[in-house]
């Protein structure tokens, strides 16, 4: 579990370095939609992309597209951070990227639908605004595919 | 994942998510955050417990009921864990006689074709699904490069990239073939298996080591290995023999 004060404190000290101002006023939005309605996307920080797609770089604030209609058991991960596990990743992609699940969810009604296309970031070794960029685009792209709200996973 | 949210939602597409770091989500304040007490890297708790997943996901998802935020809540329940007598033993003994190769190189390869039996076995029970291939080396290829460096105690500092990515590769291949036998594994033990057993483990401490007493090079020693990882690791397991360095 990752309660700081199970930790060492060289990894207390590592992880509460990442403790930054937020980067503005709150965003907040709303919709009148209900969730049975809104249609999801996934995004992680986990590097994620199939195998043979570009891996991420040490510090990489790129982003790699997932398409709903590839296997995502395929994925694989070029994080560059050594500091997490990987073993359940390695047994079940939904324990990173939960797309079966949220498959479930639309199946029973739960949410909308999903989107054409998820996305995956690597999260670490840089400063937060220098996801700004890539974000906008992901934006844009989100938008394109009528997406109303997004599922956010991290390592 | 805090700097997404941000972003996104200021760009008008709602948010919700797992923080895995509760006093990173306090700081950055995302519009909407569930706080989850699972390890690094599972912020869905624990593979294949469908039930479960789906109790972390409907709490992020009733997180846009919220009329105002930001909204950091605290998920009630702790991952399914297996007690560790519990969890499958590890099938392979790395007490052989080519632990004492005389070569980092040919002590690699012999540990390769031993584990590379347990990994196809993992592979079949895991339905196909492996992480290995972030490299387009193959695990020869990376045995015979790691085992190459490690013999001429060198670093690869023309090709840092493609270096972690083998090192992943390996690593995983390691962890894959270390469970291949169905059941609940504990993370943490097969890590310590991988950094206190194998020879793999050791010559990556080496790495770790050498890398470390380069300043500008030090933080390529934490892209090998958590502090944790190598704190475990003393070296001491795996008696080193007729290993050249410019130290001897």
């Amino acid at each position: 579990m990752v309660r700081l004060a199970d930790l060492p404190e060289y990894e207390r000290e590592h992880l509460l370095a990442k403790n930054l101002p937020p980067l503005g006023p709150l965003p907040w939005h709303t919709t009148t939609k209900a969730l049975s309605a809104m249609r999801f996307a996934l995004i992680t920080t986990a590097g994620l992309h199939f195998r043979g797609e570009p891996t991420f770089d040490f510090a990489d604030p790129t982003f790699r597209p997932i398409a709903i209609d590839r296997n995502a058991d395929e994925l694989i991960m070029s994080h560059s951070s050594a500091n997490f596990d990987r073993s359940g990743f390695s047994e079940d992609v939904n324990l990173v990227f939960p797309i079966d699940r949220f498959q479930e969810l639309v199946a029973d009604n739960t949410i909308g639908s999903l989107a054409e296309f998820h996305y995956s970031f690597m999260g670490a070794g840089l400063m937060p605004e220098v996801y700004a960029r890539s974000a906008a685009q992901v934006a844009g792209l989100l938008k394109q595919d009528l997406v109303d709200a997004v599922f956010l996973t991290p390592v | 994942m805090c700097a997404l949210s941000y972003y996104l939602e200021a760009a008008g597409i709602l948010t919700t998510g797992i923080s895995l770091v509760r006093e990173n989500a306090e700081s950055m304040q995302p519009p909407r955050s569930l706080w989850v007490p699972f390890a690094l890297g599972r912020p869905l708790g624990k593979p294949n417990d469908t039930a479960f997943q789906h109790r972390v996901i409907d709490a992020a998802l009733s997180l846009l009921a919220a009329p105002a935020g930001p909204v950091l809540e605290d998920f009630a329940e702790e991952a399914p864990s297996t007690p560790v007598e519990d969890a499958p033993a590890c099938p392979v003994s790395f007490a052989n006689p080519n632990s004492n190769a005389e070569t980092w190189t040919a002590r690699l390869n012999a540990e390769h074709i031993q584990l590379q039996p347990w990994y196809e076995l993992g592979k079949r029970r895991r339905k196909g699904r492996s992480l290995v291939g972030a490299s387009s080396s193959t695990l020869t290829e990376i045995m015979n490069r790691l085992g190459g460096l490690l013999d001429r105690d060198t670093l690869p500092t023309d090709d840092l990239k493609g270096f972690k990515l083998a090192i992943e590769d390996a690593k995983t291949f390691y962890l894959e073939a270390l469970t291949a036998q169905p059941g609940d594994y504990s993370a943490q033990k097969v890590e310590q298996i991988l950094w206190q057993q194998t020879q793999l483990g050791a010559g990556l401490k080496r790495f770790y080591d050498r890398f470390s007493a380069i300043p500008n090079l030090a933080i390529m020693a934490r892209l090998i290995a958590s502090r944790q990882a190598i704190g475990g690791a003393t070296g001491d397991e795996i008696e080193i023999k007729s290993l050249p360095s410019k130290e001897d």
